[in-house]
């Protein structure tokens, strides 16, 4: 039995944040598998090897088989009638569907709003309001001899980030990896993250902010009263240490997770660290970069961003962009019932979304585009099918640390590519409306 | 009889309706009332496929019906009383500059954002963000007051430059975050995290409260200063007591990473 194989050197996985570009993919053709993924992590090696063959119909609609064709007239036919359309996702795909989503989101006066608002969203907000002392991971690789992890888990969510990148990995200015590093992981509980950690801090679930501005004081010479040991569970002296291993290292770096974004203080969280980020800039070189989740939704920030001036949360209801979470975040939109048609690009709000928000979810018309059935393909109206990026489309995502990389695909697959399937929707929406909507509004009749 | 739109319809999706301001409807007739553009989703639509109008502009304009749905109302307003019987959505009077809006139900979030003068009383409970900034806007509030007998959210007073914030209830976290001036009084309980990064300004609570690392306590006393403000609170129809005006504060100076120039002055018991 000759069994014809392909290989792909330096394809990239898209998988996390990390968007690693240097897989080596061995393909059965013959049996359109992904059989070895050389220089993938468990989750990569999960990635591209647990792809299937591919038997999903084209398109549902009203949950019936219908043709990619039927399914886009459907999508556009909704998109243009709607009054508070929303378009909900983009974390993973490709950068060139995201700019598609965009254009339709802006010719159709809709909502656009991705996957950050729900993870690091509230850091979109901090870097607005603080600002970003900012590298990249191969500056942090190279550079970086004081690491702190704050409230993440790379060692389960990122199993290369220690590796290519942060801690064990050798730089120019680091030769001996994680001789040459401090490592300092905080939490509020003991990760598998904290094996690699020199240094672990356990603070008490919420006081993250408490703990920030402590050594925000403390870096700026203010002293700060033992009695924060009692509502953040980390003592005086323990702030002290860090405060001066953070002054006192030749490049930092603060690597931040969602248990600083999602809990109890949210942006301000971010901000906080930002500028200690920024403050430690008095003293030596010190980074700050969020940890990003999807594979690409860092792209999704750069291409919302690049396209609005915001990077989620936007709003073209005016024909103008406005930005401003918590009015036009997905989840308090579909929350207080205001949108009445969703559409669902590579996401999942049907699975992880609040009850609330889920419940008028299936009140209205829902479009979604995934490769794989999910809780929102069940509840959507119009479900198509897509192929899945980096395994089966090219195109561009951005690594974590906003360095656009080029995927590359192994798998043929039978499906539209999601940039496919919206550029179509995008010109049948055109075509019923006539180009982009721009609500006809007397001019005396807006306030100045 | 001054006039009122009275709501018929519900919205189905929100209403921006930044043109239903008191000085707007001066001399109008009730059928070009009724045919002012209002941003429905994103389209226009008339005003008078959402409300009835009834009477003449009078300088009051009353709005009845559950508003909560209803986005900007009051916005930019420089004159005149506007009266809402019930609930009100976002950004109730958004950068108004002079007279004075009545809620006598429910506020959403944004109330008076960045506010510069003129007076909101909300007779119930507010949202987040009231007289706050907008999203990466550095000055909130210029001037005026708001007044919420209820009680409000997180961030109130953020970033505001001047004027008068009151809660009679509890407030959230974050009261007076980086606040540049200005008055922030909360009769009931502060949340966490109270005026972090403030520059300038003072918060006061009628209750005790929780300090952040970087407030440091100066001293009880008796602020001259506070007696005022809490009698003329006192005047607007707030539940402050004699034992308040009158009583002794502890003053806590902050924020020690910003200019450390603020004060949260709290009960001296």
């Amino acid at each position: 039995m000759s069994e014809q194989t392909l290989t792909i050197r330096d394809a990239t996985c898209t998988f996390c944040g990390c968007v690693c570009d240097d897989m080596h993919l061995t393909v059965d053709v013959n049996a359109h598998k992904i059989t070895k993924a050389e220089n993938a992590c468990v989750l990569g090696r999960a990635w591209f090897k647990e792809h299937g063959i591919e038997e999903r119909p084209f398109a549902l609609i009203n949950g019936r088989e219908a043709s990619t064709d039927e399914a886009i007239e459907a999508a556009a036919q909704i998109l243009a009638q709607a009054r508070f359309p929303i378009i909900y996702g983009l974390s993973d795909t490709t950068c060139e569907a995201q700019r598609q989503a965009v254009a339709i989101a802006d010719m159709i006066g809709g909502n656009i709003d991705t996957t950050t608002s729900v993870c690091h969203g509230p850091s979109g907000m901090a870097f607005q309001a603080v600002g970003e002392s900012t590298a990249t991971l191969g500056e942090i690789r190279n550079r970086a001899d004081l690491l702190v992890f704050w409230g993440g888990n790379p060692a389960e969510s990122h199993p290369r980030l220690f590796t290519r990148y942060a801690v064990t990995a050798k730089g120019m200015y680091v030769p001996n990896g994680k001789k040459d590093r401090t490592v300092v992981l905080v939490d509020v509980r003991r990760t598998q993250s904290a094996a690699v950690a020199d240094i672990f801090i356990q603070v008490k679930p919420r006081r993250d902010f408490e703990v920030l501005w402590a050594l925000r004081a403390l870096v700026k010479g203010h002293s700060v009263d033992p009695s924060i040991e009692a509502v953040t569970g980390v003592s005086l002296a323990t702030l002290e240490d860090l405060a001066n291993r953070m002054k006192s290292c030749r490049f930092g770096a603060l690597m931040f997770g969602m248990g600083l974004t999602m809990t109890r203080g949210r942006h301000f969280n971010s901000g906080a660290l930002l500028a200690l980020a920024s403050d430690l800039n008095a003293y030596t070189h010190f980074v700050a970069k969020p940890v990003r989740g999807h594979g690409n939704v860092t792209g999704a920030d750069n291409v919302v961003s690049w396209q609005t001036g915001f990077p989620f949360g936007v709003n073209l209801g005016r024909g103008y962009p406005r930005f401003n979470p918590g009015e036009f975040t997905t989840v308090d939109v579909l929350g207080r019932r205001e949108a009445d048609a969703a559409m669902v690009i590579a996401a999942d709000p049907g699975a992880n979304f609040p009850q609330a928000a889920i419940d008028h979810l299936r009140s209205i018309p829902v479009i979604v585009l995934d490769p794989k059935p999910t809780h929102t393909s069940q509840l959507a109206k119009v479900a198509i099918t897509t192929a899945t990026y980096g395994i089966s489309v090219g195109g561009t995502v951005y690594r974590m640390d906003d360095v656009p990389l080029t995927l590359r695909p192994a798998l043929p697959s039978p499906y539209p590519s999601d940039e496919q399937v919206l550029t179509r929707i995008k010109q049948r929406v055109s075509e019923l409306l006539g180009g982009n909507r721009v609500p006809e509004l007397a001019p005396d009749s807006l306030a100045a | 009889m001054s006039l009122t739109l009275t709501l018929h319809t519900q919205p189905e999706v929100p209403l921006e309706a930044e043109a239903i301001i008191p000085e707007r409807f001066e001399g109008m007739s009730a059928a070009r009332i009724a045919a002012t553009r209002l941003l429905y989703g994103n389209r226009g639509a008339a005003l008078g496929d959402f409300f009835h109008v009834e009477g003449q502009a009078d300088g009051e304009l009353r709005v009845a019906g559950d508003c909560a749905r209803i986005k900007r109302l009051g916005s930019a307003m420089s004159r005149g009383r506007l009266v809402i019987e019930g609930n009100v959505g976002m950004h109730l009077g958004a950068a108004m500059s002079g007279g004075e809006i009545l809620v006598e139900g429910d506020a959403g979030d944004w109330v008076g954002v960045e506010m510069l003068g003129g007076r909101i009383v909300v007779k119930g409970n507010a949202g987040h963000l009231v007289g706050s900034a907008i999203r990466g806007g550095r000055v909130g509030v210029r001037g005026g007051e708001i007044i919420v007998h209820g009680s409000a959210g997180n961030e109130i007073g953020s970033s505001m430059r001047r004027g008068l914030i009151a809660v009679g209830g509890d407030a959230g976290d974050f009261t007076g975050v980086n606040m540049l001036a200005g008055t922030v009084v909360v009769l009931g309980r502060l949340g966490w995290r109270t005026g972090a990064g403030m520059k300038r300004g003072s918060i006061i609570s009628t209750n005790p409260a929780e300090m952040l690392p970087t407030f440091s306590f100066a001293c009880a006393y008796r602020p001259v200063a506070l007696r005022l403000v809490l009698t003329h609170l006192r005047g607007l129809g707030l539940p402050v007591s004699d034992e308040q005006i009158a009583g002794r504060y502890r003053r806590w100076s902050g924020d020690a990473v910003e200019m450390n120039r603020g004060e949260v002055l709290l009960p001296d018991r």
